[in-house]
Parts: C-alpha cells; structure tokens; sequence
C-alpha cells in the first residue's frame, strides 16, 4: 500500500500550480499526479517521495489536503496489461473509484494506483494473482 | 383616474386633521390592547392622553423587525383572534417568520389602497390584470389580487414559477396588465422577444414592486414590451403592498398618508430628518386593526416630498430607494439577512462559518451563490461526497431562507477575514 495526498483545488487558473510550488520550494518530489475536476473544484490526488512532509507543508500553506492510501500495482509494459489486472478486481467484485499510473520508475515497470472501496482486499486479491503490489519505501529513492 | 379623490387630494390641513384623530384613537387603543406596547409607553413616562396629534408623534416608542420576532407569532396582535381573518408571514432573521395578521376591516383598506394604486397607474375594470407575484404566506400575490378585483378588474392569478403558460395566456387571454417583480419582468419581456411576439401582446401597464429597482429598469421594461410601468411599494409589517405607489409623472411613490404616516429620521441618531433629506423610513399605522405599529423602522432609506403632484394628488411623496440601513437583501422579491445564512450553515456540522453571499443578476434573474470554505477536519478525497455535500448544504439553506441557492466550495482561508465587521456579501446587482 502506498500512501497519497488529496488536495482540494478551486477551479481556477493557477490553482495547481499553487500546490506545486509548495512542493518544489521543499523540495519533495512528485511521482504521480492526477486531476479530477467538477465545474467549481477539483481533487488533485498526487504521490511524493516524503508524504508527511508534503502535507504538512500543504496545509501549512491553507490548502485542504488528506492523506490516504492507495494500492500500486506493477505491471508489465505491453498489450493487455491493464486489462488483465481490472479483470482480477472486476471478478472480486471490487468497484474501481478512479486509477492513474506512475509511468517512470527508473528502469522498474510503471505503477498504476487505484482506489476501491476496500483497499485491502484489492491488495489481497492482487497479490493472490501474483502480482506485485508496492509499498511507500518503493517510491522513496 | 383618481380612484378616492376625497382621500387622496385632501389639503396639508386636512390630512394632518385626520391623521391626528385616527393616531389619537389608536394609541388609545393599542395601550389598552398589547401589552408590549404599554409597558415601551410606561417605561417611557409616556401616557395615551399625551397623545393629541401627529406634533406628539415623537414621545411614542418606536418598532423594530426584532420585536415582531419577538413576539412571535401573536402577541402583538390588538384584537381577539376571533377576529383576525387572515395572516401571512415573511421568513425571519433567525429561521422564525415575522407573521402578520388582518381584521375583516384591514383586508378591506389593503384593497382600497391596492385599488387606488392600479386606478392610478391606468389600470380599470376593462383590463385583464395577471398577478404573478407568489401566492401563499407572501403578500404580494393576495394583496395584488384582492386589489385588483376590488377596482373589478379580471383578475388572472397566475402566482409564479410557469413563464411559458404566463405568456400563452398573456397571448390568448389579451392580458392588458401584469403585476409582477421587475426582474421577473424582464425575463418575461426577453421570453417574449426571443419567441418574436412583441407585436402580438395586449399588454399595456404592469406593476412592479417587492424588490429594489432602477430608473433604467424601468425604461428598459417600457422600451421592450411597449408598455408603461409602475413602482409599487409595501411591507408586509405596514400592510402588504399597495403602501405607496407612484403615478405617470414618475417623482417619488404617493403614500397612503390616511392609513400610514411617514417619518423619515437619522438610523444613527433617531432624529427627525428635514424635508428632502435622505434617511430611514418609519411607518405609523393609524387605522390597521390586527397589527397597529408605532413609528416601525422599515429600513429602507429614502427622503420625502410634500409638494402637491402634478397629478394632482397631495399626498406625501418618497424618493425612489437609496438603500437599506442594515443588511438585508432583497433577492427575486425574498427578504434575506446574511445572519439567516449564518445560522443554517452552523445546522450543517461539515462546513466553517466562513462564508460569503454573492447576488448577482443573471438574464434578469437573481441568483445567489453562497461560497463556503472547505475545510481541512471535512475534507473528502471523494467527489461524490463533496458534491452531497454542497447538495445538503444548498437544501439547508434552501429551507431557511426560501430561495434556491447554488454552493461553490473554496478552498481554506479564501474567504477575506477583515478585522470588524466581516465582509459577507457581495451584490453584482446594479440596483441603486
């Protein structure tokens, strides 16, 4: 399981860049990021290489932001990949809430991160199939 | 047409002669009736044979929206309820309705002064009036309705909310008049056009009231319907509306000076203001029976005339409305305070109490946005639980103030903090 930060972002132009830039000048670095909007807001769901650090700073800084986990799973770059996996978490009938990926990993295969209404199962049935469900330490280089 | 040339072209003499007998006979009344009342007047050493004429006017204590709200629902009333013949009610600064009540007698002079009002402004028993104000515990629909019959008009009682059936039977029925708030108006004028059939209408006056306006609304409503239009003014608390009106010269609103006295005085210092100053709005009821009112602070700010009109009327005259002197808003003829928002967010557990209210005036429709911070503790990294909350948040305030409202939530420490009074309303309306 690894751990990402959700942080409520207004629609309006600047507004991402204004999370970034607490991130950069603390120097945490972002391995995944993804942005998810509604007319008036959005959720900008991201993964760093120091969580705590990152939130603290973030809500320091006035955004409202939480701190929950998520299951990152390995898989192979080539055809069918994806859908070999969502077919195990269809089959458990395990409700995908929304997925995105981290693509570069130094010369590891790429990561998609996903929210389900049980996490742990997910983790569960993942790894029943043998795949390979990362931990936070992973992304921390 | 002068609908009661005797009342409304009385001399200054005259009217002050009248208005002193009836104020004489309803102090004497309401003392010995409400209770809240007698004990203002004892407390301030004020007895009712102080009472000689409208010169004593100033001993009498004055009324405030607080004090109908507290004593809710009945306890200012005059006369037994076996009496009273109806109440309406206009939601309160806390979630309580302000609630007003009427003799047989009362309902009978409302629609003598609505009646006046329609006369005044070219309306007869020939016309076709449609009354699409809001029916129910709101005045203006009944009050405009019981009006317009009284003057034997055919009343249309449309109350709001069906545009396109108000057009096609403005069309079908030949509507020659309409009651309505400006802003909707507007949006029935633009309806119109856009479906090309200006030319087709009957329509030739409308009355327009229960929510600020401007001169260049009003030339706007005459420019696009080819109609002339009429400011009329109430509040539920005097009566409904129908408390003045103004005429075809379009210089300040006739009041009713039979049934009301105005005063106009400082909100700060309480002072009387001279003639043509501009100040707060006081009313004097000096022949409601269910409800009688000493010097009740509308709010609304404004100046008077006592000049004789060209229209031959006498009858005092105040200005068109310079504002309010407190917080309230007045949003598609709805009464709203920011403290009521206040109180219905504080309900809803998931949300700070910061907040700001933005009016606004959309293809002539108020709108009110109403941001709220989201705050940190309530945060939800799901959309859908975001937006069920802004849904719940919008029925709650929804139900405390009667307006549909649309949520937008901002992020943390948005909201301007100002040191005093917090800035909590932003009105886009250009309306004064």
């Amino acid at each position: 399981m690894i751990k990402q930060l959700s942080v409520f972002v207004q629609n309006e132009i600047g507004s991402l860049a204004g999370v970034t830039t607490v991130l950069k000048d603390n120097n945490i670095n972002l391995k995944a990021i993804a942005s998810f909007d509604t007319p008036e807001f959005a959720i900008l769901r991201i993964v760093v290489d120091q969580p705590e650090k990152a939130k603290k700073f973030l809500s320091e800084s006035g955004f409202a932001v939480k701190m929950t986990e998520a299951v990152a799973v390995e898989l192979e770059d080539k055809p069918g990949a994806l859908d070999g996996m969502l077919h195990v978490i269809a089959e458990a009938k395990l409700g995908v809430n929304y997925i995105y990926s981290i693509v570069l990993r130094s010369g590891k295969a790429p990561l998609m991160i996903i929210n389900t209404d049980d996490l742990a199962r997910t983790a569960k049935v993942l790894r029943e199939k043998r795949y390979s469900v990362a931990e936070q330490e992973d992304l921390e280089s | 047409m002068i609908w009661n040339e005797t009342k409304e072209c009385m001399s200054r003499e005259e009217i002050n002669k009248l208005q002193s007998a009836r104020l004489k006979k309803m102090v004497d009344r309401v003392y010995h009736n409400v209770e809240f009342y007698r004990k203002k007047m004892q407390q301030m050493g004020v007895e009712p044979g102080d009472i000689n004429g409208i010169e004593d006017l100033n001993k009498l204590p004055f009324t405030t929206k607080n004090d109908l709200r507290d004593n809710y629902p009945f306890q200012l009333f005059a006369v037994p309820q076996s009496e009273i013949v109806r109440v309406h009610a206009s939601s309160g600064t806390t979630g309580k309705a302000t609630v007003v009540g009427y003799t047989r007698k009362d309902i009978e002079v409302w629609q003598e002064c609505v009646a006046r009002v329609l006369a005044m402004d070219g309306v007869g028993p020939l016309d076709k009036i449609q009354i699409a104000y809001g029916y129910g515990l709101f005045t203006g629909g009944l009050g405009l309705h019981y009006g317009a019959e009284n003057l034997g008009a055919t009343v249309i009682p449309m109350s709001t909310g069906n545009t396109q059936k108000l057009i096609t039977m403005m069309l079908d029925f030949e509507a020659t008049a309409i009651a309505c708030t400006p802003s909707y108006l507007l949006h029935i004028a633009e309806t119109i056009q856009e479906a090309g059939q200006v030319d087709n209408i009957k329509l030739k006056v409308a009355i327009c009231g229960a929510e600020p306006w401007t001169e260049n609304m009003r030339k706007e409503i005459e420019a696009k319907l080819h109609i002339k239009a009429y400011d009329i003014y109430g509040l539920s608390e005097i009566m409904g509306p129908g408390v003045a009106a103004d005429c075809e010269y379009h210089k300040g609103l006739h009041v009713y000076e039979d049934h009301f006295i105005p005063e106009i005085i400082n909100p700060e210092t309480l002072e009387p203001c001279k003639e043509g100053e501009v100040g707060e709005l006081v009313f004097t009821t000096i022949t409601k029976e269910a409800l009688p009112l000493f010097r009740y602070r509308t709010r609304d700010l404004t100046s008077i005339t006592y000049d004789k009109c060209e229209c031959g009327r006498t009858l005092a005259r105040i200005s068109r409305f310079k504002g309010r002197s407190d917080d309230m808003l007045i949003i598609r003829g709805v009464n709203v305070f920011p403290s009521q928002v206040e109180a219905a967010l504080l309900e809803v557990s998931e949300t700070s109490p910061h907040y700001l209210l933005i009016v606004d005036r959309i293809n002539n429709l108020d709108v009110l946005e109403v941001q709220v911070e989201v705050e940190e503790r309530f945060f939800s990294d799901e959309i859908k639980k975001l937006e069920s909350l802004t849904k719940k948040i919008a029925h709650v305030l929804q139900s405390a103030i009667g307006l549909s409202v649309k949520v937008t939530l901002v992020e943390p420490k948005t909201i301007q903090r100002s040191e005093g009074k917090a800035k909590r309303v932003i009105d886009k309306r250009k309306l004064i």
